[in-house]
């Protein structure tokens, strides 16, 4: 296959998701698609420091919840523009990524883990008895959404509806994705897996493990906070439940069935999950048994048992002996 | 070799995912064979009993019109929106219910940090929502024009006991014990200036988190304090534990809630236990001198024999019945779903119906101020537990009893 | 004259050794077998329910010591089963994350089998003594709360003769701290793996009965006992079974105190302020990682 051929597969992916909100015009099933993108990046950061530099981050929930109280409250309080307020969601998450670094630098494991929780337990009951500041468990409402772009006498883009909402977080993935794949290309990426396989190897040939996790977290965080923030100014609404273990759980569940350490891996996970959600829903109200939560436990299980690198890696593995047996 | 698997599996998602919105039912919602009512309500999680509850009175009264003929000759269909008591969630629904399933209005609901929530969302939308039970005040104080409420906000709930604490027990010393939700801590405000206006000294203010099973080092505390009074929102579990783990404690105070957690659930975990408990109630089997609410029970003990109507049931039966009164008032349905909704919209503003809970009728902030719960307490009878009218004197089944230390009541 | 102070230690340490009934088990589990449990709070869960089940039969205290046997046994024989089809193809990969993620797919999957079959609304383990209460002079509290706290330090000390005594608990033991020496000595490293999860489970299991008859049971109920266990683990020390008791006190005690005295609000975050300050200075927990039981 040439270089050609695969970019203009490229593009012809990418002219059909912008495409999309023309073609089905259901406004519910571009909800979807929103819920599903949110969730892109989120995958996407958590797999940074899980899949990539193997570090547990069992708190990430905290990075979105934050981005999205942040901006929340830059908006309600301070009448900031939602637009500047995305990357004040973003800086303020990436700083507790950073904090949550440094216990990183000495812990691993089940240790790593329970601090990420705590840090993000902490964080939620902060949301939820800080009233004055947060109004507790009743959340904020009323966020205003991205402000209108006017274009000239007349025209104005307004982000009310899915369809505008959509196009900019369609921007907003591209540019993650971009710099994600840049960043696992790079020689910082190069070097993040090499820590993760044998840590001292890779101090041995000079690598600050120290700088590179602090730079990860913070990284990741930061993303996930860009994405808190949409969300707020998307659903116009946050609460205490943002910051929550299912929260975190979900988007666990979804970058492992995608393929952990891929970059293609949690963008599969994610849009399958989302959209394999809505349709158990469906037999659900068929049924009359919630069933949704238990088949989430069995995928995980499952994947983790059988499926290592996700549905990601048995699509590989399947391309690859498809091809070979061409060649061969 | 990774840039085509990745394109390839763009566009195998999208046809998946075209699958999935060709199967699922939203794509149907061309035909109008039916009148499309949405209703939300928290029917996974932890309430999922009490919405259940709910679910039943509304499928009361859905059965009743249905066999009747429904409505323009049309029958009626209740599509369900679960919420999980998560605002984002309830929101998610909210907008399936009226973008997708283009349903004429919403009903239902429980949470109130869910409906403040759903209810802007519908504005936006304008689509009318009539919510039931949850009693945050904010939900019909922000000039929505398409909201409406069938069920009483927490002012309403807590004047009752607040006149029955002016006039019968002029509490010394009070304490706060409260759910840490808008729930709780509306009731808490009320109520904090209701202490001040009547000169009770307020001793502390503690909170508790939904999910606690561990009430002890807050009753301790309190037992500390020995209060007259403790005002206590919570919701069944929490509330059935407090009054086990208070008398583990051997602390004795007057026990004040809203009401909510009064349900059969909360009366098998804590049983004898929690006598004295004080609230306010809607509960239908109390007020079976109104014709309408003994009809109503009965109806529901035919329908489900051997279930008590509590008072989530009662609150769905009106909610439901007051939207399908409005759809008929608002003429038969044109087929340009805005102009029907807004039609509706203008028949529940004058809305003048007697349901269970008595007279239902709205003022201009779409809040109905006809029905007045009332203030109850926990007596036992043979040992067993029950709700009881004490306050106003002219509605009341039965008199005040003040609490007893642990050792001098007879029942276990 | 009751003094709130000393009550509330006393609730604190009654509160701790439920928390440590389940942390036993944790710690067992992952000195010997190095596996990070996030699904053993779940196991209290399902021990709990196997006590509603039990009752529904035999009442009284009939009921409740069935329940406790009940408990021990179809919960050890779940942790059998899943250690052997779950987590042991797991033990030769090379990070910690494939176990714990595994673990938390258990958890969420036992969670809501039993949304599924139970439902959620909470029920109760009718207490044996009837809710009897004591009066000590300083300070009051249940008999079935008194007995929990015996009980806690009577398992973690039938446990020790256990792992001393017998010639299976010295073999635990020996796999603990050398698995490659006790394969070459003969002992079946995979039957002492089977036996040490299905113990730790078992554990689990009647901490959920206690928890069950104390507080109340439902699905979710397995969150903050796994969490409580996680910290009380970190703080004893993962591996060290006289830890686990001393953790949880120390746990509930300082929650108890921490919330009377600074703020009730953020009781629950006690525990986590604790847990990472401790690992910030000392990163194998407060009395030190064991390398063996």
């Amino acid at each position: 296959m040439s270089a050609s051929a695969s970019r203009l597969k490229a593009v012809l992916g990418i002219v059909v998701l912008i495409a999309v909100p023309w073609i089905i015009r259901d406004r519910y099933f571009l909800h979807l698609l929103i819920t599903a993108g949110i969730f892109v990046i989120l995958t996407s950061s958590w797999n940074l420091l899980a899949g990539f530099a193997g570090l547990l981050n069992l708190g990430h929930a905290a990075f979105y919840g934050a981005g999205a109280y942040a901006s929340a409250l830059l908006a309600i309080r301070l009448g900031l523009t939602p637009w500047i307020g995305l990357i004040c969601g973003g800086l303020v998450a990436g700083v507790f990524g950073f904090l949550l670094g440094i216990p990183s630098l000495r812990l691993s494991g089940p240790y790593l883990a329970i601090t990420t929780i705590g840090f993000a337990e902490i964080l939620r009951m902060v949301a939820m008895n800080w009233v004055s500041l947060t109004r507790g468990s009743l959340g904020l409402y009323g966020i205003p959404p991205l402000t209108a772009i006017r274009l000239g006498p007349g025209m104005r883009i307004d982000f009310y509806s899915e369809r505008n909402v959509y196009y900019i977080l369609l921007l907003l993935l591209f540019a993650t994705i971009f710099c994600f794949r840049r960043l696992t290309r790079s020689e910082f990426g190069l070097t993040l897996k090499a820590m993760r396989e044998d840590e001292i190897a890779a101090e041995s040939i000079g690598a600050d493990s120290n700088r590179y996790k602090l730079t990860v977290f913070t990284i990741s965080a930061f993303f996930a906070g860009v994405a808190g923030a949409f969300f707020a100014h998307y659903q116009r609404l946050v609460s205490p439940e943002t910051i929550g273990l299912g929260e975190t759980f979900t988007i666990l569940t979804m970058t492992v069935l995608g393929g952990l350490g891929t970059l293609t891996g949690p963008i599969l996970g994610a849009v399958l999950l989302t959209f394999l959600s809505e349709g158990l829903r469906f037999l659900e109200d068929m049924v009359k048994i919630d069933v949704r939560m238990v088949i989430y436990g069995l995928l995980l299980i499952v994947t983790m048992l059988f499926m290592r690198n996700g549905v990601m890696g048995l699509l590989t593995r399947v391309t690859d002996s498809v091809l070979s047996r061409k060649k061969g | 070799m990774k840039k085509r698997s990745s394109s390839s599996i763009f566009v195998l998602l999208f046809a998946f995912s075209l699958m999935c919105t060709a199967v699922s039912p939203q794509s149907h919602a061309a035909e109008d064979t039916t009148i499309k009512i949405g209703i939300l309500g928290p029917f996974s999680g932890s309430l999922a009993f009490n919405a259940g509850e709910m679910k039943k009175g509304m499928v009361l009264a859905l059965d009743k019109v249905n066999s009747e003929g429904g409505i323009f000759g049309k029958q009626i269909e209740l599509i369900y929106g679960d919420t999980e008591c998560k605002p984002d969630k309830g929101v998610a629904a909210v907008k399936k219910l009226i973008t997708s399933d283009g349903v004429l209005a919403v009903g239902g609901g429980y949470c109130s940090s869910v409906n403040i929530a759903s209810t802007e969302v519908a504005n936006i939308e304008k689509c009318p929502e009539v919510v039931a039970i949850a009693i945050s005040p904010t939900i019909t104080r922000r000039g929505f024009e398409y909201v409406f409420r069938t069920s009483p906000d927490s002012p309403m709930f807590l004047n009752g006991i607040n006149r029955w604490v002016e006039q019968v027990k002029k509490p010394k010393t009070v304490a706060f014990f409260m759910e840490n939700t808008d729930y709780g801590r509306d009731g808490e405000k009320i109520w904090s200036e209701e202490s001040k206006k009547i000169g009770a000294k307020e001793l502390d203010h503690l909170y508790f988190e939904i999910g606690d099973t561990d009430f002890t080092t807050q009753i301790s505390k309190l037992k500390g304090l020995s209060p007259d009074t403790t005002f206590n929102i919570a919701s069944t579990t929490e509330a059935a534990l407090i009054q086990k783990q208070a008398r583990e404690l051997n602390f004795v105070t007057q026990w004040i809630g809203v009401g909510g957690q009064f349900t059969e659930a909360y009366f098998n975990m804590c049983g004898a236990t929690c006598e004295y408990a004080m609230g306010s109630s809607l509960e239908p089997t109390l007020n079976v001198k109104n014709p309408e609410c003994a009809a109503f029970v009965k109806a529901y003990a035919e329908k489900y024999p051997g279930a008590r109507p509590g008072i989530f049931s009662g609150q769905g039966y009106d909610n439901l019945m007051v939207i399908i009164d409005a759809i008929k008032r608002a003429g038969k349905p044109t087929g340009d779903l805005q102009k029907d909704r807004d039609r509706v919209r203008d028949a529940l503003k004058t809305t003048d119906v007697k349901l269970s809970q008595g007279e239902i009728k709205f003022d201009e902030t779409g809040q109905v101020y006809t029905v007045t719960p009332s203030v109850v307490q926990v007596q036992l009878k043979d040992c067993r537990p029950e709700l009881r009218v004490i306050f106003p004197p002219d509605l009341a089944t039965s008199e005040y009893q003040s609490p007893k230390p642990w050792d001098q009541r007879s029942c276990k | 004259m009751e003094s709130l102070l000393l009550q509330q230690i006393l609730n604190g340490t009654v509160v701790g050794s439920v928390y440590s009934l389940v942390a036993i088990g944790l710690t067992m589990i992952f000195g010997v077998m190095k596996i990070s449990n996030f699904a053993q709070g779940d196991y209290s869960m399902a021990g709990a329910y196997v006590a509603v089940l039990v009752f529904a039969f035999l009442p009284g205290w009939l009921g409740w010591i069935g329940s406790l046997l009940a408990a021990a046994a179809l919960i050890g024989l779940l942790g059998v089963f899943t250690e052997k089809f779950v987590f042991r193809p797991l033990l030769d990969r090379s990070t910690d994350i494939d176990i714990i993620m595994v673990s938390i797919g258990l958890f969420i999957l036992l969670e809501n089998l039993a949304l599924l079959f139970f439902h959620a609304t909470p029920r109760m383990i009718p207490d044996p003594f009837g809710g009897a209460t004591i009066r000590l002079g300083f300070a009051s509290t249940s008999v079935m709360r008194l007995v929990c706290l015996i009980f806690s330090f009577a398992a973690i000390a039938l446990l020790e003769l256990f792992l001393n005594r017998t010639k299976t608990g010295v073999a635990i033991r020996a796999t603990s701290e050398n698995r490659h020496a006790a394969l070459l000595m003969g002992i079946d490293v995979n039957r002492i793996y089977g036996i040490t999860f299905g113990m730790g489970t078992a554990m689990a299991g009647i901490g959920g009965v206690f928890y069950g008859t104390l507080f109340a049971v439902y699905p979710m109920m397995g969150v903050m006992p796994t969490l409580k266990a996680f910290i009380v683990t970190i703080l004893g020390g993962m591996g060290n079974l006289r830890g686990a008791i001393f953790g949880g006190l120390i746990l509930g005690v300082a929650e108890t105190l921490g919330g009377t005295y600074i703020s009730m609000e953020y009781k629950n975050a006690v525990g986590f302020v604790i847990i990472i300050l401790v690992l910030l200075i000392r990163p194998s927990g407060l009395f030190g990682r064991r390398e063996s039981l």
